[in-house]
């Protein structure tokens, strides 16, 4: 479970996230809200990219906040980016040792976990392949293979959908489904993809201008008015 | 305490001549995108070429000074169009480094033609002098000092008034809209080259008469234009002239006091490096 | 946690079909790299040239400080213009070792290495936030202020005090060579085996953990952040490797010629020795061979044929040039692929003449 306290981020004379207090109980938990609500900035202050002015984030206890970022995915946070990120110099393999290797993964584990995170994300290309060679779908997955391999705690996935055709999401609702089932992480999934926020997340939470505008049980809350206003934008008045 | 005025008066025109380069290469940063470090080396090669019309074709001073000059803005301007275009995009490293590039090429072709004879120009100017006070002040000096704050005034005001000025700022500032607003990006990237290449050669001739006619030197001692260019951040005209001034006036100053004078030449780096460092404190992590 | 339910497919990487080409292309690599190492050191020194023993093994000092330039760069993309500052202080600390103690070539060697590690690292911790254009800046001025303070301390020569040179007496600064490697032939090999080895240490550091956190970082310090490597420490591994490999070259310097001077580090070598170094090839290993070989080979052969050597420096301006306009991978990597892009085209039009009906290119 995340605890998010009153956290507040300025940076430029802009106020991204205002006083949101949040929690992510379990499971898989989606972030919803329109462009520039905040949510790449509040996955930013999670990973430790960003310093919060004020306010505390608790995960499973621990102060987040207290940790250097790199220390962050030992204590077992992992993250993937809107813009993919794999390495193009190494292989799918080494890409997942990678982080395996600097998360305290066991030497003795290291190839039966990395070939169980590729497989988990449904990777279909040999493990040796140069990730220069493949295209953005198998980059993705690479990635969010490199999120979910060894024991991950917590996994940020940010708008892994992004730019895939319809057919994806299906396949990558399964598999953000199985995340929690099979590695017992918590999936914070930031997304625009309304049918897979349905498909994979139990709850949901809505920011809109840095503040948080609603949370809850996912049908619920992309019924309820104020969500919908924020994304549409209504000429009523709140 | 020796008696510093001296060197106050040398360090202020070493100091304009710092400036006057410092100006012509952020005006050319802030168009283009491009660090020229190849600065000092055109305007060493304008010198040479004077000197070899003066010495070699004993054609008149004023022609020679004036093709120095005019040297200086062609080959700038030769390599901006030439270079400039398909480097467009490319990140602020990869420009610089096609410029260390271009000095290399003019370093090559002042070695093979000049060799390393010893060269000397000196402008008329430093004949003529006058007192003030106690101290010998010439003609050049007063130039240097003259030239830097006339170049950064006058560079100002056309960046703000002109229309080739804004345009330049509003290159500055983003290359991509600047097109799309009508701007002719290309013409006015060839007015900074040109422009920045006739301060080049004008400060080459000025160096020459002030520190000496050598090639290496000169190439090198654009690094200290580029140290008060750096103070300023590569933005502001005016933080430039200022620091060329404060720079040439420390170096120059630690010359009397003979434990730190055969170390007084570092002083430019220096400041370079302080800077460079300062600046980054707090650089966050970058995420692009 | 269904450890047997690994796929046949991923279970044995390194055995499946298309490994097999690659295995055979490391063989004909390895076969190579035996065979070139053969040929330089059994191959020049039968020659008896001690001028181009000379000029070949100072062309191997500098493409260990080529290898440091292009591991920076090509595997961290950390951009340096310091190295051969850092080679004229690693000749000066071996030197100094060299006159105040009665320790073994070698063990100078090692000492320099070391030390210069240490300084490496030291200087370069303050300059680990820049990056591009402004990092290429700091370690040029870094390079000129070392010239210049060069030419104010010297090198030592024997005399005393902690700058170690004497005006008054006219010794050389040279480090004596070893015993079993004094004479230029020998010697010559010593300075080749280094080398190897220098590469050797370079490759298993590629090829291991470092290496692979030096890709990520050089992709994307983000993505390396989140994905829990320590940048800073590793970047800082990648300086200390850098430094240690140029303060041996420096040591290697010291006992190769007439004496150090300030002379052979002018500011300007730092500028060719980006640009041969770019030039060779920052991704293949071979790069820096080839750099080493335009440094230090070209000039000498430009020499004996009584042609200015100003030339190269034109050659090596267009050379950076022609890199940065086309992004090219360099000499290394790509006259090979020239070279197989011509065997083919050249198949090709031997089999088109014997009849059959090939599409050409």
């Amino acid at each position: 479970m995340i605890e998010i306290s009153n956290l507040t981020v300025r940076f430029g004379g802009v106020t991204p996230i205002d006083g949101v207090s949040l929690t992510f109980p379990g499971g898989t938990c989606g972030l919803i809200g329109p462009n520039g609500a905040g949510k790449t900035t509040l996955f930013n202050v999670l990973s430790g990219f960003v310093s919060p002015a004020s306010g505390s984030v608790l995960a499973f206890g621990d102060d987040l906040l207290a940790m250097p970022h790199y220390r962050r995915a030992r204590w077992g946070l992992r993250r993937t980016f809107q813009t993919e990120r794999a390495i193009e110099a190494l292989s799918v393999f080494d890409n997942v040792a990678m982080v395996h290797e600097h998360t305290g993964g066991r030497r003795s584990r290291r190839r039966q976990e990395v070939l169980e995170a590729i497989e988990l994300v449904g990777l279909e290309v040999s493990p040796d392949e140069l990730v220069g060679t493949l295209g953005t779908r198998e980059r993705r997955l690479v990635e969010i293979a490199r999120a979910v391999v060894g024991e991950p705690r917590v996994v940020l996935l940010d708008e892994p959908a992004a730019g895939l055709p319809e057919e994806e999401t299906e396949h990558l609702s399964h598999m953000i489904r199985r995340i929690p089932e099979e590695r017992g992480a918590l999936v914070i999934l930031v997304e625009h993809d309304m049918s897979l926020v349905s498909a994979c997340c139990e709850l949901t939470s809505v920011l809109d201008f840095g503040h948080l505008i609603a949370s809850g049980p996912t049908p619920e809350v992309l019924r309820n008015e104020h969500v919908r206003r924020a994304y549409l934008g209504t000429e009523e008045e709140l | 305490m020796p008696d510093l005025r001296p060197y106050l008066v040398l360090g202020l025109a070493l100091g304009g001549v710092f400036a006057v380069s410092g100006v012509g290469m952020v005006v050319l940063y802030r168009a283009t995108g491009v660090l020229n470090l190849a600065y000092g080396a055109i305007g060493a090669l304008g010198s040479l070429i004077a000197w070899s019309m003066i010495n070699v074709f004993l054609l008149p001073d004023w022609l020679s000074y004036v093709v120095a000059v005019v040297f200086g803005g062609v080959a700038s301007l030769l390599y901006g169009l030439l270079v400039g275009p398909p480097l467009a995009r490319r990140d602020p490293l990869v420009k610089a480094v096609g410029t260390l590039g271009f000095l290399l090429i003019l370093l090559g072709i002042m070695d093979w033609v000049w060799t390393d004879k010893a060269h000397a120009l000196i402008l008329p100017t430093t004949q003529w002098g006058f007192q003030l006070g106690e101290v010998t002040v010439n003609v050049t000096q007063i130039l240097a000092v003259g030239l830097a704050v006339a170049t950064t005034a006058v560079t100002e005001v056309f960046l703000r008034v002109t229309r080739l000025g804004t345009a330049m700022r509003a290159l500055a500032n983003d290359r991509e809209i600047t097109a799309t607003l009508g701007v002719p990006v290309r013409r006015v990237e060839a007015a900074a080259w040109l422009g920045s290449g006739l301060i080049a050669g004008a400060t080459g001739l000025l160096l020459s008469t002030l520190v000496g006619l050598d090639a290496v030197t000169l190439t090198f001692l654009v690094i200290a234009a580029l140290s008060a260019a750096l103070v300023a951040r590569l933005q502001s005209l005016v933080v430039t002239l200022v620091a060329g001034f404060v720079i040439g006036i420390l170096q120059s100053l630690v010359t009397p006091f003979s434990l730190v004078s055969s170390y007084r030449s570092i002083t430019p780096f220096v400041v370079a490096i302080v800077a460079l460092l300062w600046f980054a404190r707090r650089r966050p992590v970058v995420l692009s | 946690m269904g450890a047997s339910s690994v796929p046949s497919h991923l279970r044995a990487p390194g055995r499946s079909p298309s490994r097999g080409g690659t295995q055979s292309r490391t063989i004909a690599r390895g076969a190579g790299v035996v065979a070139f190492l053969g040929l330089v050191l059994l191959g020049v020194p039968a020659l008896r040239n001690a001028y181009w023993e000379l000029v070949l093994l100072t062309s191997a000092i500098y493409t260990i400080v080529a290898l440091s330039l292009a591991l920076l760069l090509g595997r961290v993309g950390m951009i340096s213009l310091g190295q051969v500052a850092l080679l004229a202080i690693g000749g000066w600390i071996a030197l100094r070792l060299g006159f105040a103690t009665s320790m073994p070539f070698l063990l100078v060697v090692l000492a320099t290495g070391l030390i210069t590690s240490v300084l490496g690292t030291l200087i370069g911790l303050p300059a680990l936030r820049l990056s591009g254009l402004h990092l290429a800046l700091i370690t040029l001025m870094f390079a000129a202020a070392i010239t210049l303070l060069l030419e104010a301390t010297q090198f030592p020569n024997g005399g005393s005090g902690f700058l170690g040179h004497s005006v008054l007496t006219t010794a050389p600064s040279t480090l004596r060579r070893p015993g079993f490697a004094s004479s230029d032939a020998a010697y010559y090999r010593l300075v080749v085996v280094v080398t190897a080895l220098m590469f050797l240490l370079t490759i298993v550091h590629i090829r291991s953990r470092p290496g692979r956190a030096w890709a990520a970082i050089r992709q994307s310090e983000a993505a390396a952040l989140a994905a829990g490597v320590n940048v800073t420490l590793y970047k800082l591994w990648a300086l200390a490797l850098a430094s240690f490999m140029t303060g041996v070259a420096g040591g290697l310097l010291a006992a190769s010629g007439g004496g150090l001077t300030v002379y052979q580090f002018p500011t300007q070598n730092s500028i060719i020795l980006l640009a041969v170094t770019l030039m060779g090839g920052i991704v293949s290993l071979w790069g820096p061979v080839v750099a080493g070989l335009l440094f230090e080979a070209l000039p000498a052969l430009l020499r004996m044929w009584g042609l200015p050597s100003d030339l190269l420096t034109i050659l090596f301006g267009i050379g950076v040039l022609q890199v940065q306009l086309t992004a090219a991978a360099g000499l290394a990597s790509q006259v090979p692929k020239d070279l197989a892009n011509l065997v083919r085209l050249a198949s090709t039009l031997i089999r088109g003449r014997t009849g059959h009906q090939e599409h050409l290119g």
